[in-house]
């Protein structure tokens, strides 16, 4: 296998290494070829941009702003919001084994499964917020943006805590902008603490500040 | 022995020769059993000593022994029980004196006998481990007397009866009593214990519980805590008297149970006269008896000490929230070292100097000072007070008191950057005035401070100082190298380092013509010397002498801030002017000009200028004239106004946010130390980690450390660890 990747760009496959005739050689050079040919439809300048991203939502029969577009990026391991290099697109092809629109339709609905087990969720969790910093330095995402994200990732499993989350951030001051340790604490709040009646809560834990403002809220408020 | 016999010869023992004359035992025991009776008769003097000590020897050494004891025994029990009956005969008073010359009898007796019979003491008792004749005969006294039916019971009553009769105030025979009670005590400890001091302790007890209840119903607790003492001195004299040594401990824990101990409580909160009222009126007697009583008992010491502390609580807490107190800073402060000094005094003279009570009075003095976030301000007002003028007149020694009295109030506070802010402020209004009594009380308090919080705190207020003294050397060498100045110095500069100093916006205004020249020399004379540096001229801080004649021809000199001489200066060149005029000529911030005009024109004994209309308000229509018709008896006249004075809510509130902005890098250089140090940590120790190293200056607010630490988190110097979310690693 690694000899035969001198023409890929990629890193090997997932298939493990077996013994292949050069018809298996000349059919991966072709799988290649059409995920490249795949990658051209939507590309300008040699990466697909946000304009290419729409396009490919109307294909996949997807709004642009569905979760299943952001996990796919999490399966590309994408850098840039909005954008796909061709390397991602390849590789992450690759790895879903999929190279034209009907299999990716498929593969896509199959990924939101993926995602959804425990250990990748928190991955995806965590690169949800990665995936939004767009300026170089940036280590915090306003807090309207944070809402969206929340309801998007995280409300279908958590409706009740990310309702009225998003409620209280809205009508809070102390702060407008949410970084990567308190997007991270409200993961594990969502997942530890019983809801609603917070019994576990322990304030003398380490959670983040914005959490113990948030109870005493829910407690003042919606007792 | 013939001399033809020539054989070996033994040597054999001595015989002598035995009488074994079976009446003989008899007849040598009825010649110490004769000897005995007339003993105890009285009789002895015709009896042979030697004789008798003989005869005794001799029925041990032939084996007679047991009858010689047994013999003893029972002539001794026979005259024992005639000695009762004639003790049981004796009426009221003389039981006890019958009592004890009978014991007296017997013990010399038993001497006699005990002489007479010693050889057996020695030889025949101790080996049948039969009790020595001493002892048998106090053994037999005891069964056949003290404890025989008839005298028991009526010895401990009759004794009982006396001690009773002692305690309400009657004189009784104290030697007679001592006498029995040593017979009681010769007899055997347990004799002691069980027949009189146990039934002596219940009955003490009995006395005691209801005596107390008595004096408490009608007695204040002064009063009744005298009787206490008293009963108590009473009852140990008593034991050294006529009691055993060992007696008094329990005694007095009798006492002190059911007179102190019983009735703590309700002697402590009584109405009128409990320790409250005790302590408001200093009443240093009883209090120091009630220390002394109490602290024989039990949670004695804790009952006084909690009840102080509570008192002092309460009274504090109202002394530092009462709105009335609260209009003059340096009265309060006054009243809270002349509540320090009421219960140090307290404390020395009638609390023994505990430490424990110190204590408790320092933590409540820390508890309430903070309950009134104004103290710092109020403290530094009080010094500031103090050293303008205050501690006029006043000897160095006890200038020194006061000085440490005040580091005493500085100690309980848990906000010292607070003060350090205002101490600030004040001491450059007071040294940039010229208004302090004494720079070595400056200096002494510095130096206390500096002991008291390091370096760190005092080295700004140090470089203030410094910057006073090398403006003089500045000063100096300006008119040195200007000498057509002349001798007069019209112009005094002080420069400021301007971290030493309380940061102020700096503005300045248009000086008068006169005034920009000189400035201006001085300006390049300091930069001259000083290349690099930059000089802003703070003139909301300068203040002036000017000489002024008005319209009487009457001369003045006014001492007057800058900004006041600015606006004054202007009527040298017009009679008339608006207050728009003078906003425009002097460039003088509008809300410090009003004032400035309000002070010049609208204060009764001060009005230099008329202002039309006369309202109090400085309106932007408004004229000021010269006043002309100005008089005041004296030729200088004070008008400046740069004392230090309580903060109004606005000012008082940017101070506050100003102190809360400078703790917070405190706090992350804090949390930094720690984490450097200790690599990984978890969320409560860090909390008490830096609330412990910033003790010394403010007391951090746990959600404020927490604060911190996320935004430390943010800026990459700590990380959450993946496993443990209570844990911090500090990222080098």
């Amino acid at each position: 296998m690694p000899r035969a990747s001198s023409k890929r760009k990629s890193s090997a496959p997932q298939n493990p290494p077996a013994v292949k005739s050069s018809n298996a050689r000349s059919a991966g050079k072709a799988k290649a070829k059409e995920i490249e040919n795949f990658f051209d439809k939507y590309a300008n300048g040699g990466i697909i941009d946000p304009d290419g991203i729409v396009t490919l939502c109307k294909d996949l029969e997807l709004e642009y702003t569905d979760v299943r577009i952001l996990m796919l990026a999490w399966k590309l391991k994408a850098v840039k919001l909005g954008y796909f290099t061709q390397d991602e697109w390849e590789t992450g092809l690759k790895t879903l084994q999929v190279n034209n629109l009907s299999k990716l339709k498929k593969a896509i609905s199959e990924l939101e499964k993926e995602v959804r087990t425990p250990p990748n969720f928190a991955d995806f969790y965590s690169f949800a917020f990665r995936y939004h910093l767009t300026e170089e330095k940036q280590k915090n995402i306003d807090i309207e943006t944070i809402c969206e994200l929340l309801n998007l990732v995280l409300g279908p499993q958590f409706r009740r805590q990310v309702d009225l989350l998003i409620d209280y951030l809205k009508v809070q001051s102390n702060y407008k902008v949410i970084n990567l340790d308190q997007w991270l604490g409200i993961f594990r709040f969502c997942n530890e603490i019983s809801f609603p009646d917070l019994e576990n809560y322990d304030e003398t834990q380490a959670w983040p500040l914005i959490l113990d403002n948030f109870v005493d809220w829910l407690r003042e408020n919606h007792r | 022995m013939s001399n033809q016999k020539k054989r070996n010869f033994q040597i054999e023992a001595f015989k002598h020769r035995v009488v074994v004359d079976p009446k003989y035992a008899e007849k040598t025991w009825k010649i110490l059993e004769h000897a005995i009776h007339e003993i105890y008769n009285h009789n002895a003097s015709g009896l042979s000593f030697e004789e008798l000590y003989r005869n005794a020897y001799n029925m041990v050494l032939h084996k007679f022994g047991e009858k010689l004891y047994s013999g003893l025994v029972s002539t001794m029990t026979l005259h024992l029980k005639e000695i009762s009956k004639s003790i049981e005969a004796a009426q009221g008073g003389s039981f006890l004196e019958e009592l004890n010359r009978k014991w007296n009898d017997h013990n010399k007796a038993l001497q006699m006998i005990r002489d007479i019979l010693m050889y057996m003491d020695r030889t025949y008792i101790p080996s049948t481990h039969k009790t020595p004749v001493h002892e048998l005969g106090l053994n037999l006294w005891r069964d056949n007397i003290v404890r025989s039916n008839k005298i028991q019971t009526r010895l401990l009553n009759t004794l009982l009866e006396l001690v009773h009769r002692e305690r309400t105030g009657e004189v009784i025979n104290r030697g007679l009593m001592r006498n029995i009670i040593k017979m009681l005590m010769d007899l055997g400890p347990s004799v002691y214990q069980e027949d009189f001091e146990k039934p002596f302790l219940e009955v003490s007890a009995e006395f005691y519980k209801v005596e107390s209840q008595k004096f408490i119903e009608c007695c204040d607790c002064g009063e009744y805590l005298k009787k206490a003492e008293r009963r108590l001195n009473e009852e140990m004299e008593r034991v050294t008297h006529y009691l055993d040594a060992k007696s008094e401990a329990k005694i007095t824990n009798v006492v002190e149970k059911e007179m102190i101990a019983n009735h703590m409580p309700r002697l402590v909160h009584m109405d009128n006269s409990g320790l409250v009222n005790m302590l408001l009126d200093d009443k240093y007697e009883d209090l120091g008896r009630m220390y002394n009583l109490f602290r024989r008992v039990p949670s004695g010491l804790l009952t006084i000490r909690e009840v102080m502390t509570s008192h002092l609580r309460e009274t504090g807490k109202q002394l530092v929230t009462d709105p009335e107190r609260l209009k003059d800073p340096v009265e309060f402060v006054q009243r809270l070292l002349d509540e320090k000094d009421k219960y140090d005094n307290i404390i020395s003279s009638a609390f023994n100097n505990d430490k424990t009570f110190q204590n408790a009075l320092n933590s409540s003095f820390e508890y309430f000072i903070n309950l009134n976030p104004r103290s710092p301000e109020f403290i530094s007002l009080f010094v500031d007070d103090k050293l303008r003028k205050g501690l006029k007149g006043v000897s160095e020694e006890d200038v020194e008191t006061i000085l440490d009295k005040v580091m005493m109030l500085f100690r309980y506070l848990q906000e010292k950057d607070v003060f350090e802010k205002y101490y600030k402020q004040h001491l450059a209004k007071r040294l940039l005035s010229g208004k302090t009594v004494s720079d070595d009380a400056e200096r002494s308090l510095i130096v206390k401070l500096k002991t008291e919080c390091g370096y760190q705190f005092t080295s700004k207020l140090e470089g203030m100082f410094t910057d006073m003294k090398t403006s003089q050397d500045t000063m100096h060498g300006f008119y040195a190298s200007h000498p057509e100045l002349g001798d007069s110095r019209t112009l005094v500069v002080q420069v400021l380092t301007t971290g030493s100093w309380p940061t102020q916006p700096s503005v300045t205004c248009n000086l008068p013509a006169e005034m920009s020249a000189l400035c201006e020399k001085f300006r390049s004379y300091y930069l001259g010397t000083h290349t690099g540096r930059r000089l802003s001229w703070q003139t909301n801080m300068g203040s002036a002498d000017i000489k002024a004649t008005f319209g009487k021809g009457q001369k003045h000199e006014l001492n007057v801030s800058t900004y006041q001489m600015c606006v004054l200066m202007l009527f040298n060149n017009a009679d008339r002017l608006s207050y728009r005029e003078i906003e425009q000529a002097t460039e003088i911030p509008a809300s410090d000009l009003k004032r400035c005009l309000q002070s010049l024109a609208c204060v009764r004994g001060k009005n230099v200028l008329r202002k039309e209309p006369m309202s109090k308000d400085i309106g932007e229509d408004d004229a000021f004239f010269v006043n002309d018709k100005f008089t005041s008896k004296f030729y200088k006249v004070k008008i400046g106004t740069v004392v230090a004075q309580k903060e109004s809510e606005p000012e008082k509130q940017e101070t506050r946010q100003r102190v809360e902005e400078d703790r917070k890098p405190q706090i992350e250089a804090a949390i930094v130390r720690i984490m450097k140090s200790r690599r990984v940590l978890d969320h409560n120790n860090i909390i008490a980690e830096v609330t412990k190293q910033l003790q010394s200056r403010f007391l951090a607010n746990p959600t404020e450390i927490k604060k911190r630490i996320e935004s430390l988190i943010e800026r990459d110097f700590l990380e959450r660890d993946n496993v443990d979310r209570k844990l911090y690693r500090y990222l080098a």
